[in-house]
């Protein structure tokens, strides 16, 4: 195979990567297709608690995403030679993570168990990872500290961090749930920023690793949003599928997977904005100060349609509700939505901003 | 960490790995006791249709076997900074295989689906593959060809080679079954004779790679043989649980990652000989020439307890039972167990002997 990875032949490896994705994307469409009656006939399902009287759809389709993009990665690794030991670490994390991800939701574990299935995903990849530990310095820490360097090695805290950013991405995505499309639509919010970031970085001049990385990026993204688009199809309002815990594990491992081997952790950091917001919100309740639903849902007015944030819940969803007054569902994820991509933006720009106080 | 796994320690090796194997055979014991209700409570069971009137047991233990299997595993390349990249990709393809194992019991695909599934799964492990790709030319060959060589390098095909095999070792694995303990005990048996085969090539004086394909094999091997041993305390006559489409389809490929990366494919293929007879024997009836009926179980003849071999069933439980005449289900899982264990010690003869006349 031609080396399409190295310097040079960008476009060529833009444009194979597109048409593989484009392959799988409809490839997947028929795949949830075809798997949505199985997993109705295995009890897979649930009622769409907005959505009353009607009958209950198929859950976790994340199972049709999950292998379908690990297939697609493995097939771009097979046209492109990748022999790098943290590409195949962090197809071996994803892999796990969906495994666990699809037994949560076949079992039903216990909530503490979802943290220790996400902390032994990430192992493989941390294991294998043997790049740059070192973290920038901001201007002003410089100055404070009269010190000339420019970064700094925190060596084993890198891996620690990347071990607690995994475990935060994976259940993050978990909890800013419960409308139809939501999930998905955030995942792919964040896929797009993350695409864009590694295009940004992109110069056919640079001769360094960093085109490197962003190169293993794009591979690693472009994948991701085809399955996600395929799965979106068929989870946007009104959902005819769930897409259950397999797919918001799988979702945020790829993320923090693509972050690490792409070297961009804390610029996925402030793509999760609206993510560590809902955490932050959410902790009183996950701490046991309130008491706590299983979902916390806003409630549904069913004459007006509308979906009405509740008080008890302590949630972006219906904390924003209660800002902006009642929304129908279809609505309400298009909010969140666009505040996902305005984060997005902002992120972008405090990159910027940083890296002129550099 | 001392790096134990290079030439030395070699003692401590072996003594580390036993103590974190027994502490894995302990856990997934204890696992597969609060897994069994999980599994039950979301409907993932069967009828032993050898024990009429009992009520059903759960299925698809193989759930728990993998992930600690990985997990052990993943704890072991921690312990010993293991880097290799086909070791990473092994344990990819083992992971990957897990899972589309367990959707495949969960959502009950067809059996033409299970072929792509196995195929699939195996791609990290080919993609990754850098060894060597020689076989050994025998002596008669040599003679007759008149050549001084004695090894080819078969390049792709050895690659190929390996696809085929490790497909045929999850599907024969899985067809070679139906009676309580008999799809673990065949692992088990098989992994032992892979244990013993690699202590055979351990040697502190050897400095060729050879040792460290037989220090992998055994770091691979071992937690196999724990977690195997876990289940069969479960699934030995009388079961009280059911291994699943899952269990066989790891240990499988377990078995077909370890012929690779320790370099013994040959060997395992010797030792896969009572598996590879029950195919031929079913060949006919899988490709449709006799009829086929989902489970070819010997009939129980209730008045004796005992299994009676049935005529239209072409496979080796019933040919062996119309020659020894009827057994217990215990009994006859026993009979097959010797039967893989002779087959194995034979293979280990056939070695003798084929090293003699290189």
């Amino acid at each position: 195979m031609i080396n399409l990875f190295q310097q040079g032949f960008l476009p060529l490896y833009i444009i194979i990567t597109i048409v593989v994705c484009i392959f799988c994307y409809f490839f997947t469409l028929y795949l949830i297709k075809e798997t949505m009656p199985l997993l109705f006939k295995a009890g897979i399902q649930g009622r769409d608690l907005h959505k009353p009287g009607t009958d209950p759809i198929p859950e976790s389709i994340g199972i049709v995403s999950g292998p379908m993009y690990l297939g697609c990665v493995i097939l771009l690794q097979i046209v492109y030679q990748i022999k790098l030991s943290e590409f195949n670490a962090g197809i071996t994390s994803i892999c796990f993570m969906v495994l666990l991800g699809f037994m949560d939701d076949v079992l039903n574990v216990r909530w503490r168990v979802k943290i220790y299935l996400s902390f032994v995903s990430i192992l493989p990849l941390i294991v294998a990872y043997s790049g740059s530990t070192y973290v920038l310095i901001p201007k002003f820490v410089k100055i404070a500290f009269s010190t000339a360097h420019t970064a700094i090695d925190i060596g084993i805290f890198y891996k620690i961090f990347v071990t607690l950013f995994s475990v935060f991405c994976t259940n993050s995505i978990n909890i800013l749930a419960g409308v139809n499309g939501l999930e998905v639509g955030q995942s792919i919010v964040i896929g797009v920023a993350v695409l864009v970031l590694n295009l940004f970085r992109l110069n056919p001049n640079d001769a360094s690793m960093d085109q490197e990385y962003a190169r293993f990026s794009i591979l690693l993204i472009l994948p991701f949003l085809a399955v996600s688009f395929a799965v979106l199809k068929f989870n946007w309002c009104p959902a005819k599928v769930f897409v259950g815990d397999t797919y918001t594990y799988f979702s945020g491992m790829v993320l923090a997977v693509v972050a690490v081997i792409g070297h961009f952790p804390e610029m996925l950091a402030l793509f999760f904005i609206p993510q560590i917001l809902n955490f932050l919100f959410s902790l009183p309740q996950l701490l046991g100060f309130f008491p706590m639903s299983r979902h916390r849902l806003p409630k549904l007015n069913e004459k007006t349609g509308k979906l009405v944030g509740q008080m008890q819940h302590h949630n972006l969803i219906n904390f924003w509700l209660r800002i902006v007054g009642p929304k129908t569902e279809k609505m309400l994820c298009i909010h969140i939505l666009i505040f996902q991509a305005v984060c997005c933006v902002a992120a972008f720009g405090i990159r910027f901003a940083y890296r002129e106080f550099l």
